[in-house]
């Protein structure tokens, strides 16, 4: 070792502990932004959104041709009310309510399966290589440590619906700037039901955050128990299809209380999510739904459960080390 | 003061890890002694915070036990005996990872994790995967790590744990200057009783979760009056002798004129000398041998299974 002639001290202004939410998010982001599995299936969500996001163009490029062949289309029609008849069937591709609806089902599948494998690299590493001590001997609490991975977590959920999502209803922002100024745009244009402009996406905001907090909570919480991947996936296939089929099976099979469909988290957060983008409780499908304070109450027992679990796992960690 | 803790118990259900520990330690290099099972690691946790006692109370470097716990992590660098790495983590990332969790800036962070792996010999694995690091080596990027926001105290379990002699050394050398020279408050918590030695001046007994002794090495260690060190010139072969028949014993010869002996309760000091000019022989040097270290711990040890009800 070198002489400690060289060692010298170092004087500087410390931050508080919140301020190491951040590095704990890196690491682990970093960790999980090196493997390529996950590129994969990011891009097959992107393939997704892809999907969304040229199927508008098409259909934007497709009025503009309506408009300048008007003078052909006008012997089938009228091309404006055809065109509406269009856009109002095609309210997936349209930047509505309904557009976003399955824009998030469809991504929270990738989103289910991304956590299911990326879990333990997000978390569960820690717990298995005796890092914990790591982080729990420094001036930080559990819960600052907790905060960092949940907020991994948290990115990752974003990345793959909210961010791609404000992209979409960006490009019909773009298109349309009455999309963003009118939140009767629909209703106006006749092509859709429910709120344009930035009630939609206060919306879009609020169902990604929605996705993002519940799974951060519940990844965390599965990941710090099963710790590597294969137990984990095997918990939440139990959690987001197993219990999936047991509500459909009790509901729609032996017509028992709407209120058994609870047990399915994935359709306690899609109907919240559908709450938030301003669907009425009667329409949200598969029906009967609960109510969504129904909902909201299981995803807020779930998290106060994994919650409890994690202060307990983080504690029994600081005497076992 | 460094450590003061008053009456601080802890139990785990039945088991009672720590009972009573009464400890007033100014700060200084501590050594912190005791068998397995003893509570080392338990009191090291208290005093970082991360435990609360069942009861009692105390103050590390002025900060309360029970309240403080994250100013204490920010004051004092821990460096844990499990290996507590990040896996995946290259060194220096590591190293400036640590910094940022005791609250430095990133740049400074970094900057730092850089000059500390140069100090300790980790430059050329600076960008090493931890997975590939040596046992050595991993010991030095745990100090590292705990060194790397400069505190102004720390607390070292076990952190010549796997390492070569020369390694050892250095970093034993390294805790004495870290001590010495820039003030720096350490505990040392170690089976190693040539660790403490080199390195600290008070030392702390625990056993069975109670403190036995604590206090500055030379003070516990006891004046032994029938054993001393002695260096001669000469032919020592006779003088050795005559000695052997007047009841004296030698306990060690190192082959270079220097001696352990051990004397009768009647011999007197003149002995020596005269039985040296007798067979020609200088005596350079005599001293009383005192207990050391080793021996005092388990003096302590066997004193306390003595008093020990039933």
């Amino acid at each position: 070792m070198r002489q400690l002639l060289q060692y010298r001290p170092w004087k500087g202004d410390l931050h508080s502990p919140w301020w190491s939410v951040w590095p704990i998010a890196r690491v682990a982001l970093g960790k999980l932004l090196t493997r390529r599995l996950f590129w994969v299936l990011y891009a097959f969500g992107l393939l997704l959104f892809l999907m969304f996001f040229f199927g508008s163009f098409l259909l934007s490029w497709a009025e503009a041709q309506m408009v300048v062949s008007g003078e052909q289309l006008g012997r089938l029609g009228d091309p404006a009310r055809m065109f509406r008849l269009v856009r109002a069937g095609l309210r997936i591709l349209n930047g509505s309510q309904e557009t976003f609806q399955y824009f998030f089902a469809y991504q929270g599948g990738i989103v289910v399966v991304t956590l299911a494998l990326a879990g333990s690299l997000l978390v569960g590493n820690d717990f298995a290589s005796k890092s914990l001590p790591f982080y729990l001997a420094k001036p930080i609490s559990r819960w600052h440590y907790l905060l960092g991975k949940m907020l991994a977590v948290f990115v990752v959920v974003q990345m793959m619906t909210t961010l791609p999502a404000i992209v979409l209803y960006g490009q019909h922002a773009f298109d349309d700037f009455n999309y963003f100024l009118n939140v009767d745009y629909f209703i106006g244009n006749e092509t859709g039901k429910g709120p344009a402009g930035v009630v939609l996406l206060l919306s879009i905001l609020g169902y990604g955050t929605l996705l993002s907090v519940f799974l951060s909570i519940l990844l965390v919480a599965t990941a710090s128990w099963m710790r590597t991947t294969m137990p984990l996936i095997m918990v939440w296939v139990s959690l987001f299809f197993f219990l999936r089929l047991l509500a459909n099976l009790l509901v729609d099979g032996m017509k028992l209380d709407p209120h058994w469909r609870l047990l399915d988290l994935w359709n306690d957060l899609t109907l919240l999510g559908q709450g938030c983008l301003g669907f009425a409780h009667e329409s949200i499908k598969p029906a009967p739904q609960p109510e969504f304070w129904a909902a909201g109450l299981v995803l807020t027992g779930v998290c106060i459960g994994c919650l409890i679990y994690l202060n307990h796992r983080t504690r029994s960690v600081e005497i076992v080390s | 003061m460094f450590i003061e803790l008053h009456n601080i118990s802890r139990s785990f259900g039945s088991n009672h890890a720590l009972v009573d520990v009464n400890l007033a330690l100014e700060s200084g290099r501590i050594g912190l002694l005791g068998p397995n099972g003893a509570g080392k690691s338990t009191l090291m946790k208290i005093l970082l915070g991360l435990l609360p006692p069942s009861s009692g109370h105390g103050r590390v470097l002025g900060q309360n036990l029970a309240t403080a716990g994250v100013e204490l992590r920010r004051a004092i660098g821990y460096m844990p005996e499990a290996d507590a790495l990040v896996p995946g983590l290259e060194g220096a990332e590591y190293v400036a990872l640590a910094g940022e969790l005791y609250g430095m800036p990133r740049t400074q962070a970094l900057r730092r994790a850089h000059e500390i792996l140069t100090l300790l010999g980790l430059d050329d694995a600076r960008y090493r995967k931890l997975e590939e690091y040596s046992t050595g080596m991993k010991q030095r990027l745990k100090l590292a790590q705990a060194i790397v926001h400069d505190p102004s105290a720390l607390m070292l379990d076990e952190p010549t744990s796997g390492m070569d002699p020369a390694g050892r050394e250095g970093m034993l050398d390294l805790f004495v200057r870290l001590g010495k020279e820039h003030g720096k408050a350490i505990l040392l918590s170690t089976h190693l009783l040539g660790d403490i030695e080199k390195v600290c001046d008070a030392v702390v007994i625990l056993h069975q979760g109670r403190i036995l002794c604590q206090g500055p090495v030379r003070q516990l260690c006891r004046r032994r009056h029938d054993r001393y060190r002695l260096q001669i010139q000469g032919d020592p072969n006779g003088f050795l002798e005559d000695l052997r028949l007047e009841g004296v014993q030698v306990l060690h010869d190192n082959g270079r004129g220097e001696y352990r002996v051990q004397v009768p309760e009647s011999w007197t000091n003149q002995a020596f000398f005269k039985l040296a000019q007798l067979h020609n022989v200088v005596v350079r040097g005599l001293q009383p041998d005192d207990e050391d270290l080793e021996e005092m711990f388990h003096r302590v040890i066997e004193e306390n299974r003595d008093q020990a009800p039933g």
